[in-house]
């Protein structure tokens, strides 16, 4: 069963489509690739799941109820869905630990102990237990992303969604998140990546979506769109960007 | 010429001190109020409504545009005024009057709340939109989302500017000398008159400011430095 299905979906911004008659569906512990040159909707497609953009048209589905329509009941939604920025937009003037706590206390009324130790237990999985009282502006890019990781994680969600999660760290700093990623993929979380690293897609994808112009253009296994890309334009990017 | 300082100085210097009181509560009292102030009208101004943003812009500028000397004779003297006519008008006879201290604290909190609620609404928008959607998506509402994600550090960034805004206050109080509160300036103005020691009372009254003013300066410097140090 699809655990998120989207149909017909389509967004705009003012004249521009960005989005145009997309359709997806995630299932259970899946974790697809979005991949696709610059401007090409994938990003936006992501944040239309969350609904941090409001899609134009289309409805999405999440276990059966079609999200687009549940007004303020939103908030639930989302806190079955996590999301990883970009650029991590941790919460400055809260300590690592503090961002991760945070969520589940305020939202799910975790008693503080309790959240404390569950933020402690996901900074030990994504190995920064020891930056639990640093601030978040001591810490490297690689080590942010971990610790958004980790805040996404606390609301123990369904699903996450990360958005480029690699493309704003140093190059030597981009294997300990994707390292994360892959150990959250092995545990079975479902994931709606958007990513530049050809290389994670192929390990450990288990349906790459490629996109441009606002289409989805292909789906299919790692395998298949990498070896034995059917569409030209599909073939044109890998060239260029592998 | 011959100046009489330690003379002026034993005989205004117990008055002054009693000045100094009124000052700093009146400084005090309207500073918080118009914080309080200046917080409402900017989150009001950043609504999506635009009969909101429009009333509360003019309503700054309104303020903005007058002196605030001109403000406290109004609120001292018209607006008691106005409200007496208007009841008269609907056949109730009222006999309403503002002390001065209470005209001056409502002048400043407007006053300074029109000015310091564009120092916050500057902070608000300067804070990253990926703060917004961070707490969006881990589920906290958009109310949430501004009072525990944007105006905290939004108000924290502010800090240094509150405290020039703060040593400001303290200098127009001398302004409610015109209003009949006995303040700092009142006091010296009628003892000067009285003694003829006018340099001399002046001089004091000047410095009695500086006193104030300049170990404020130098507190909100290190507030300012220890709030960068903090991240």
């Amino acid at each position: 069963m699809a655990m998120l299905d989207i149909t017909n979906l389509s967004k705009l911004f003012g004249d521009l489509e960005v989005l145009k008659d997309i359709n997806l569906s995630v299932k259970k512990g899946e974790v697809v690739v979005i991949i696709g040159p610059s401007g090409s909707g994938k990003s936006t497609l992501l944040r239309c799941i969350n609904l941090l953009e409001q899609p134009t048209g289309g409805e999405i589905y999440y276990q059966d109820e079609d999200i687009t329509k549940l007004g303020k009941y939103v908030t639930d939604y989302r806190k079955h869905v996590g999301m990883v920025f970009q650029r991590f937009n941790l919460f400055p003037l809260k300590t690592v630990l503090g961002n991760v706590m945070y969520a589940p206390m305020k939202l799910n009324k975790v008693q503080k102990p309790e959240a404390q130790k569950l933020a402690m237990d996901l900074l030990t999985k994504v190995g920064l237990e020891s930056k639990a009282f640093s601030y978040p502006s001591s810490l490297s890019g690689g080590q942010q992303q971990r610790v958004a990781i980790a805040r996404a994680l606390a609301m123990q969600p369904d699903m996450l969604l990360f958005d480029e999660p690699t493309s704003a760290l140093d190059p030597e700093l981009v294997g300990d998140v994707l390292e994360v990623m892959k150990k959250l993929a092995g545990e079975g979380m479902t994931m709606v990546v958007v990513t530049h690293e050809m290389g994670f897609a192929k390990e450990v994808a288990d349906r790459v979506i490629f996109m441009d112009g606002g289409y989805v253009v292909e789906t299919g296994t790692p395998a298949e769109i990498f070896s034995n890309p059917k569409n030209e334009r599909t073939r044109a990017f890998l060239t260029r960007v592998l | 010429m011959e100046f009489h300082f330690a003379k002026a100085f034993k005989t205004l210097g117990p008055s002054l001190l009693d000045g100094i009181g009124i000052v700093v509560f009146i400084t005090l009292i309207g500073f918080l109020c118009s914080l309080i102030v200046a917080l409402l009208l900017a989150i009001g101004r950043l609504s999506k409504k635009k009969p909101v943003t429009v009333t509360l812009s003019l309503f700054i500028e309104l303020i903005r545009g007058t002196p605030l000397l001109v403000q406290f004779f109004y609120i001292y003297y018209v607006v008691p005024m106005l409200i007496n006519g208007i009841a008269l008008s609907f056949g109730h006879q009222t006999n309403v009057r503002l002390s001065a201290v209470t005209c001056g604290i409502i002048g400043f909190a407007i006053n300074y709340g029109c000015y310091m609620s564009e120092v916050i609404r500057a902070a608000i928008l300067s804070i990253d939109p990926g703060q917004r959607e961070a707490g969006l998506a881990l589920g906290f509402s958009e109310k949430q989302v501004m009072f525990r994600f944007i105006i905290p550090p939004a108000l924290r960034n502010s800090v240094p500017v509150f405290g020039n805004y703060l040593v400001m206050m303290i200098k127009d109080t001398s302004l409610l000398a015109m209003i009949t509160v006995e303040e700092l300036l009142l006091r010296t103005k009628t003892y000067a008159s009285q003694t003829f020691l006018t340099v001399e009372a002046f001089t004091i009254l000047a410095l009695v400011y500086l006193v104030i003013s300049i170990p404020l300066s130098q507190l909100s410097k290190v507030v300012e430095r220890k709030l960068k140090q903090g991240r």
